[in-house]
């Protein structure tokens, strides 16, 4: 990496950042750069299997749509970053590109996509132009209040109805991996990626290896859970061919009834923990509001100690499973049993609440 | 996993038995002579009622141990209750404690949020 970096200083200082040079610029430095990874991949491999790329953790937020995945990523992230000095990269996978405005206090940042159909081709773009550094305290810089940060990038996508989102998502990582972004001194790469794993391409992260461990965010009602035993299915498909695992559901509280006990038992039975039970808080529509997360908004509030303990559990985390999904009929029971205070009979289906 | 703010190994799986967890609990705290108050309020704070905890029961040691040995700060000699630790100490009270705590746990098992304070 720091090799890399020389060279690159070296060519910045030879050839000027404008016009045709820079064009030369880069076919030349990518062509060294090409020729010189083919020359050590022995010692990439031997670098791969040491400590220091063991440390790196690539996780994952899936869930269904509309749940608060990219606010509940974002805001225990933060708090990783707050209170453990956690070094983190998001790669947000979410053609709405909101994985990071929490972080970057933006409305959204410039995606991979669209930089390079600005561009011409994604070759064109430059590691710097689409990962971000979050703002304030989150910035490499800024090491007031912790010593971590957070680097911001997001795929993009097509325009709604034409293409293939998840190909946005295959780009941007393979570009990310080719320019270096997966940087030795990060403890956490993080994929926040739209809704269940039906659509091949927002699988990828799963299928091609790259997240680990992947949390579920869920909540207790009948779409998120099945949703989230979709999710595990998907899982399931790729655990036996790539080291993927499933580290633990997060129930983002609705606060209905029995809401806990759900959550908690489809965890138990599809094989994984329920990590976190996130109660609902004004605080953070407030944060929100603002462009910024609890933490930042108001670290010492309630909410902000409830993903800073969610923080240090996924830190801590050991619990990698390979799940075990339920049918559709044990999803119902699952629902009958916690959910519902009574059991519906056979003849209410379909009547209406005065009728039955 | 995760249980009462105790990290439990991913060798002893995704049900770890109660007692296991108790036996943790009790490890680190001496719970004798001590008062353990709740507070509960709505989520807009609106304060609703304070509940004595029964002492010799789980559910007081483990309140003790979660106002000792929690890292939260202290707001007016209370800490704010995780929620995730109320439902959970709540579920193994219900089935250790009895009726000792069968209104209590009733109670834990709202939406509310509850403030711990040990004297």
């Amino acid at each position: 990496m720091l090799l890399k970096k020389i060279k690159k200083l070296l060519f910045d200082f030879i050839f000027p950042n404008i016009g045709l040079y820079r064009q030369i610029y880069k076919f030349f430095y990518k062509f060294f750069i090409l020729g010189n990874t083919i020359c050590n991949i022995k010692s990439e491999t031997k670098f791969i299997q040491g400590d220091d790329m063991a440390e790196l953790r690539q996780i994952a937020f899936y869930g269904k749509g509309g749940i608060g995945k990219s606010t509940t990523s974002q805001n225990t992230l933060a708090a990783m970053c707050h209170y453990y000095g956690q070094k983190i990269l998001i790669v947000g996978c979410d053609p709405k590109a909101d994985s990071t405005r929490l972080i970057l206090h933006e409305k959204a940042q410039s995606t991979i996509m669209q930089l390079a159909s600005e561009a011409g081709t994604v070759e064109d773009l430059e590691l710097e132009d689409v990962c971000k550094p979050g703002a304030d305290e989150f910035h490499p810089d800024n090491e007031e209040i912790t010593e971590g940060y957070i680097m911001c990038t997001e795929s993009g996508g097509p325009e709604p109805g034409v293409g293939c989102a998840g190909r946005g998502v295959i780009t941007a990582i393979n570009f990310l991996e080719e320019e270096g972004a997966y940087d030795d001194e990060l403890d956490f790469v993080s994929y926040d990626v739209l809704g269940d794993v039906v659509c091949g391409g927002f699988a990828m992260p799963i299928r091609e290896g790259k997240a680990q461990e992947i949390y579920i965010v869920m909540s207790g009602e009948m779409m998120a859970m099945y949703a989230a035993n979709n999710i595990s299915k998907g899982i399931l498909k790729y655990a036996n061919t790539g080291g993927v695992r499933l580290a633990g559901l997060v129930c983002n509280a609705r606060m209905t009834d029995k809401e806990y006990d759900l959550a908690k038992n489809l965890a138990t039975q599809i094989g994984t923990q329920m990590i976190h039970f996130v109660p609902r808080s004004n605080h953070v529509q407030r944060a929100e509001l603002r462009r910024m997360t609890v933490v930042e908004f108001s670290p010492s509030s309630e909410q902000a100690m409830e993903y800073k303990e969610l923080a240090r559990k996924i830190i801590a985390n050991d619990l990698k499973v390979i799940p075990n999904p339920l049918e559709m009929d044990d999803l119902e029971n699952l629902l009958m049993e916690f959910g519902l205070d009574e059991e519906v009979e056979e003849d209410a289906i379909g009547k209406k609440a005065e009728e039955a | 996993m995760f249980i009462c703010g105790y990290h439990f190994p991913a060798s002893e799986g995704n049900d770890v038995a109660f007692d296991k967890v108790i036996e943790k609990v009790e490890e680190g705290v001496d719970a004798s002579g001590k008062t353990v108050t709740l507070m509960s309020e709505t989520r807009e704070g609106v304060v609703l009622e304070s509940i004595e905890v029964p002492a010799g029961t789980f559910a007081h040691t483990a309140f003790v141990d979660y106002f000792e040995n929690t890292e939260i700060p202290t707001k007016e000699d209370t800490k704010m209750v995780y929620y995730t630790n109320k439902y959970q100490i709540s579920e193994i009270s219900k089935t250790v404690d009895g009726d000792a705590t069968k209104d209590l746990c009733k109670k834990l098992d709202d939406m509310n949020l509850y403030r711990v304070k040990v004297a």
